[in-house]
């Protein structure tokens, strides 16, 4: 016999279903997916919808409240995005994107019919139906409020299986509001919508001051029930979660029922080039939703 | 040579930015100018992103109808300030192109001398030109964009060009030449008892001296964060003079050891 | 597991019948250091006599072989407003590595359980590991190895045969059909008691020469207690933030990516870059905020993930203890030192 190596292809070893985690060929492939709706809700901030192009991908594509997924516009960038839509609709979902670098603002170019590529859905999301029978408290600064209405579209589709709910918003200013146009409905769902800018404009009717004041007018004066039967879920800039947190922590809500999102730099998205470990957990498989007591646990966290 | 007229050219449907551009020398060996139009394979490509309205190296005409200005060379004399400043007003983005336009380069060696006279003597003879201190065009005029490195390297100005086309950001690598030097391979010029400023100076040359045996002379100025201070420290302990290490930090005028 | 002990002389004609049909790589002496000790690296032979296999240990380990530093992760034909996307896991044909020590062979091991064995596999790393056809054989510790530390100073598994010198002979361990099948070109035999023998002195003999060690008792637990200690501070004031300890490194994965577009507008690429968390942008995300911003909290990161992060994961360390990185850092900063320092509270 001949002393020579044969070549081994590692994916004609497997089935090219391309779908599975554990596939090789997974790894790499993107959806391709047209933009069909570009709707600008600030003058940073745009609501891209995107729809899978080939059906029978559409018809698999599923997602839980809370995950990301990696957008991709060749040649130009590929970064992280929370998915920000209801989770009951396969193979289509919204992203709320801020102008921040090199792809969001190629993005805001390319607009309504183009093609982009994306891969996902990745990550952990909020356990929605643990919390079903429970009052819950969505709580969101800033661009915080985009991966909460995931979840936000969750409790409206689900309404009976939850108490009480609680929407806390804060901005900076009433023109950094994002999704104006649907707290009517949510409020018609039942929702609080606790709404508070840092800074008021002279049309501004509602609160001004800090999203923890608002906050703490809620907690304030609840029995223990309450306490122990509330989830919260925290979205925003690492410096809210910390002092939002630990206001949630004082009246006793379960550590294991607190959730936040964390916001890291990815370039994989799949546990592979480390950009985004905090300490040493990787946001892109452990999170980017963690309970607060793994993130008490995390180095480096918040 | 002529700027070759293009139809508007898009990426991915959206239109691309044509820019037109001038270069400008002024004290300098115009050695980056002569890189830029040193690449055959893809000068066509480039110069169809762009409208080239004034390049000495490779054209006759000029106009001073430009949105871009790459200038370089360093600022020297009192003509020189009045000529950078008329172009500052002219150009939207005002680009440093190479090494002196962005730090002084090697040119501002001079302004260690405090007689100045001598220098002229030296270098002009018979012939004096009134000139004084060397200084970057940062120092004259503000600058938009630095392009680094004696000389620069064309593969980045085409990248850095394409971008700008493209309405891309324009990303230059934030850490040190070291990085490159080691995914080519070399052996480290310290184990070989040579001196280097790779492991303090910005990347983007693609290790180009190092790659040929040659240490690192820090032309493209510091990286980000780069630790000058245990920089010399080490190369004190590892047996180089005070004066060796001065003159590579000071060559081109990038890092501040003053 | 089966043994064979066969002359030295017919190494050669294992290397020369291997030639060829296949690529190899081994290690070779590249050039020579300013006290005239031979500097070694790993790169494609063809002759015999250019494989030192009495290498002390390469400046880079084999990476670029299965992580190379750059490489296109897919490209993209750009054409009327649309694109195309193409992926190739940049491997066509088999490579043979004839001498990889035990530290390099573990550190394979350990990419395994991250690149190939968690979940996401990576295909570029896969297609190039799963054509590796790797000899081993034993080396001469260092003054700088701590691999007996971390556990590494044997090779279990991960390659396809392993040589051990016994003077006279050489004595293989072999572990896969394919290479059984290989060894049936030169002349060997069955290994009698006095192989025995001499292949376990010719291990204690190796066990006496490592000389540092790294106590790494409870150290997941302590490099949390330690988390905010000043040691950091200092190893940072030293560190210049080039990234060379993990270029250096055999199991440095971490990456980034850059998407190109070709001049001529025809054409895009993905590109992966190795990266290293010591390099300032390392954690910055998109809007200008950098988690790791400060030189010591990214070269504790790097301590983090390998001593730590990695423990967690698979109950083992990513440091193999090959020493490259101390041997490599111009600052001089060893993971023997650090880790000490860690445990003591003080930079010696």
């Amino acid at each position: 016999m001949k002393p020579e190596l044969k070549f081994t292809d590692v994916i004609s070893q497997q089935e090219k279903t391309q779908k599975r985690k554990n596939d090789l060929s997974s790894f790499e492939y993107t959806y391709r997916a047209e933009i069909t709706s570009a709707y600008q809700l600030t003058d940073m901030e745009t609501l891209y919808r995107l729809q899978i192009i080939n059906p029978d991908e559409r018809r698999r594509f599923t997602f839980i409240p809370g995950q990301f997924l990696m957008l991709e516009v060749p040649g130009i960038g590929e970064a992280p995005f929370s998915i920000s839509s209801s989770p009951s609709i396969h193979g289509e979902v919204e992203l709320c994107i801020r102008k921040a670098g090199n792809l969001t603002n190629y993005l805001s170019k390319i607009g309504r019919g183009a093609v982009v590529g994306i891969r996902g859905p990745f990550g952990t999301g909020f356990p929605m139906e643990e919390m079903h029978g429970q009052n819950i408290l969505l709580i969101a600064g800033g661009l915080g409020l985009a991966p909460l209405r995931a979840p936000i579209a969750y409790v409206q589709e689900n309404r009976s299986h939850f108490k009480e709910v609680n929407i806390i918003y804060g901005t900076k200013s009433p023109a950094h509001l994002l999704f104006t146009y649907q707290y009517d409905l949510w409020s018609k769902d039942d929702i609080n919508l606790n709404i508070i800018v840092e800074k008021a404009d002279p049309s501004w009717k509602g609160s001004v001051g800090m999203l923890t004041e608002t906050l703490l007018k809620i907690l304030t004066g609840r029995d223990d029930a309450f306490y122990s039967n509330t989830y919260a879920i925290v979205c925003g800039p690492p410096v809210m979660f910390k002092f939002v947190c630990s206001m949630l922590n004082k009246f006793h809500i379960p550590m294991q029922k607190m959730f936040v999102s964390l916001e890291r730099r990815m370039h994989c998205g799949m546990g592979k080039c480390c950009r985004c470990n905090v300490g040493s957990t990787y946001t892109c498989l452990k999170g980017p939703v963690f309970d607060y007591w793994t993130v008490m646990n995390l180095k480096e966290a918040i | 040579m002529r700027a070759k007229k293009a139809d508007t050219k898009t990426y991915l449907g959206i239109p691309l930015y044509r820019p037109k551009v001038a270069f400008f020398e002024f004290s300098s060996c115009e050695g980056c100018q002569l890189q830029m139009v040193n690449n055959e394979n893809t000068l066509l490509d480039f110069l169809s992103l762009v409208e080239v309205v004034n390049f000495r190296e490779a054209m006759t005409e000029r106009s001073d109808a430009y949105e871009i200005a790459f200038i370089e060379g360093s600022i020297t004399r009192d003509d020189e300030v009045k000529r950078l400043k008329a172009i500052r007003k002219n150009a939207k983005v005002l680009v440093a192109l190479g090494s002196c336009a962005c730090f002084g380069g090697v040119n501002q060696l001079k302004n260690r001398f405090k007689n100045l006279e001598w220098v002229k003597k030296q270098v002009y003879g018979k012939h004096p030109i009134d000139t004084g201190a060397v200084r970057a065009v940062g120092d004259v005029v503000p600058v938009n964009l630095m392009i680094y490195g004696c000389p620069i390297k064309k593969e980045e100005v085409e990248k850095i060009v394409l971008d700008l086309a493209l309405g891309k950001s324009i990303v230059v690598p934030q850490y040190p030449v070291c990085m490159e030097c080691k995914a080519n391979e070399n052996i480290c010029l310290f184990d070989l008892g040579e001196p280097c400023l790779g492991p303090i100076t910005r990347a983007g040359c693609n290790s180009w001296c190092p790659n040929s045996g040659a240490g690192c002379w820090g032309c493209r100025g510091p990286a980000e964060d780069a630790n000058v201070e245990y920089m010399k420290k080490i190369m004190k302990e590892k047996g180089f003079s005070e004066k060796t290490i001065l003159e590579r930090l000071d060559c081109f005028g990038g890092f501040k050891t003053k | 597991m089966i043994f064979r002990v066969f002359e030295k002389k017919e190494l050669k004609n294992f290397f020369e019948v291997l030639t060829v049909h296949n690529r190899i790589v081994g290690p070779v002496e590249a050039g020579r250091d300013k006290k005239n000790n031979p500097i070694y690296s790993f790169t494609e032979v063809s002759d015999f006599n250019n494989i030192k296999l009495d290498y002390t240990t390469t400046k880079l380990p084999a990476k670029r072989y299965f992580l190379p530093f750059h490489e296109d992760l897919s490209t993209f034909r750009i054409d009327n407003g649309d694109w195309q996307k193409t992926i190739d896991y940049n491997a066509n044909q088999p490579l043979i590595f004839f001498g990889l020590h035990p530290c390099d062979i573990n550190a394979l091991n350990k990419l395994d359980k991250v690149l190939l064995h968690s979940v996401y596999p990576m295909p570029y790393y896969a297609a190039k590991r799963k054509n590796m056809f790797i000899i081993g054989i034993d080396c001469v510790p260092q003054p700088f190895c701590f691999c007996r530390s971390m556990g590494s100073d044997t090779a279990l598994h991960g390659f396809d045969m392993f040589i051990t010198d016994l003077g006279a002979k050489f004595f293989v361990e072999i572990l896969t059909d394919t290479a059984y099948n290989f060894l049936k070109n030169i002349k060997k035999e069955e290994p009698r008691e006095k192989d025995h023998v001499l292949y376990m002195k010719a291990v204690s003999e190796r066990n006496k020469k490592f000389t540092t060690k790294v106590d790494t008792t409870d150290l997941a637990k302590i490099l949390d207690m330690e988390f905010q200690s000043e040691v950091w501070k200092q190893w940072g004031d030293k560190c210049l933030a080039c990234g060379t300890c993990s270029n250096a490194c055999p199991t440095c994965y971490c990456y980034g990516v850059e998407e190109t577009v070709d001049i001529d507008l025809k054409g895009a690429r993905k590109t992966k870059m190795l990266h290293s968390c010591n390099l300032i942008d390392f954690a910055e995300v998109a809007g200008g905020h950098n988690f790791r911003a400060e030189r010591h909290s990214r070269l504790k990161y790097r301590y983090y993930h390998k001593h730590r992060g990695f423990v967690e994961a698979f109950e083992e360390s990513l440091c193999v203890g090959c020493g490259r990185c101390g041997e490599s850092c111009l600052s001089g900063i060893k993971v023997p030192e650090v880790i000490a320092s860690v445990r003591g509270g003080k930079v010696k």
